[in-house]
């Protein structure tokens, strides 16, 4: 039954699995977060899965004309108090590192940006159990 | 917290009413999938690339639709594309998901 | 039947191998599972193919499917569904045993709580 009887908003759970700029999804999800909490939601999770964890690289440098994605996320974050979590197997796969898991694999450099953190699948399923909704913004391909 | 689904409660017709969030355009094979799982009560918001769905005039959309107005200004889709079909800004996109318990993205 | 309708349904559409897409969204049955969660999987469109005998992922130098769908039974991963048109469409017409050959329609969708699709 719709949450409309109470006034209570439903609180929001978001997931992202498409890569900034090879898709919308960040972007889709961004203004979609932002209005959440303009209109007095609140959102508990932003997690990002599969390509989406592109979201939280620090080497991310789109042209100074173009939108930074991953910056207008970190400002976000820091405005609302809320840290994106990256599932750890999809960002190990595709290269994203915090620092202890680029010591872990003896790698060069870490590259998880700030106002992200890494974690395991179980941040989601939470999410999926707590949160009233949650929001799949998927790639496009 | 979640409300609990009522082991008793009487399905509707054929289901629980459902939001659908696609978009993929129409050559996406889950387009079709998508099409194929509509119920008469469930809304549509077409989103990204699904937008251009409006323009296709193979493609009949569900009474129940709606699109993202900011992917159809991006595209030039927003004025004059396809009868019944209601733009609604991301407020609008917020109203819907609100008020569906049960969301689909595609 | 069991009810399902506290089930959630990740879908798989994409076929093994090309892609990790697949694979991805088995951990996320593979997680719901070891957290209690009840689970079900549903293999669609082209993902049925996921399901064909006799595959050998070690060819390209993958593991084979197979592997990965034994282990979400582990898990307790019971209930696995294939669209029963995609089956016909790519000639499987024999599923391994505790795989239901299901429409791809609303009916069927309804039954779940929700339905996922990484």
């Amino acid at each position: 039954m719709p949450d409309v009887s109470t006034n209570r908003k439903p609180g929001y759970s978001l997931v992202i699995t498409g890569a900034p700029y090879i898709s919308q999804a960040p972007a889709t999800a961004f203004d979609f977060c932002k209005t959440l909490l303009e209109t007095g939601h609140k959102v508990d999770l932003v997690f990002l899965y599969g390509d989406g964890v592109q979201l939280a690289s620090v080497l991310t440098a789109p042209p100074s004309d173009e939108t930074n994605w991953t910056a207008q996320w970190q400002a976000l974050g820091k405005e609302h108090r809320i840290t994106p979590v990256a599932c750890i197997a999809s960002a190990l796969r595709r290269g994203l590192l915090n620092e202890e898991e680029a010591r872990r694999y003896e790698k060069p450099a870490a590259n998880l940006a700030e106002g992200f953190t890494i974690a395991g699948l179980g941040e989601w399923v939470e999410a999926v159990t707590r949160s009233d909704r949650v929001v799949y913004f998927h790639g496009g391909a | 917290m979640k409300e609990p689904v009522e082991s008793n409660a009487p399905l509707k017709c054929e289901g629980q009413v459902t939001l659908h969030l696609l978009n993929k355009p129409p050559s996406h094979p889950r387009f079709h999938s998508c099409m194929a799982a509509l119920q008469a009560e469930d809304h549509l918001l077409l989103m990204e690339n699904a937008v251009i769905a409006l323009a296709d005039s193979s493609v009949a959309l569900p009474p129940d639709t709606s699109a993202l107005v900011r992917d159809c200004l991006a595209r030039g889709l927003a004025e004059g594309v396809r009868d019944g079909v209601t733009l609604v800004d991301t407020r609008g996109m917020v109203e819907l998901t609100d008020r569906f318990q049960r969301i689909i993205s595609w | 039947m069991n009810d399902t309708r506290n089930i959630l349904l990740l879908v798989i559409d994409a076929p093994p191998y090309g892609d990790w897409r697949g694979r991805e969204a088995l951990d996320m049955a593979l997680s719901l599972a070891a957290f209690d969660q009840p689970v079900a999987l549903m293999f669609r469109g082209e993902g049925v193919n996921w399901l064909r005998p006799g595959q050998d992922g070690s060819a390209t130098d993958q593991k084979t499917v197979s592997r990965n769908l034994g282990a979400a039974r582990m898990f307790g991963l019971a209930d696995i569904y294939a669209d029963e048109d995609a089956l016909v469409r790519f000639g499987i017409d024999k599923t391994e045993p505790g795989v239901d050959a299901v429409p791809a329609n609303a009916a069927f969708y309804a039954r779940f709580r929700e339905v996922i699709q990484p």
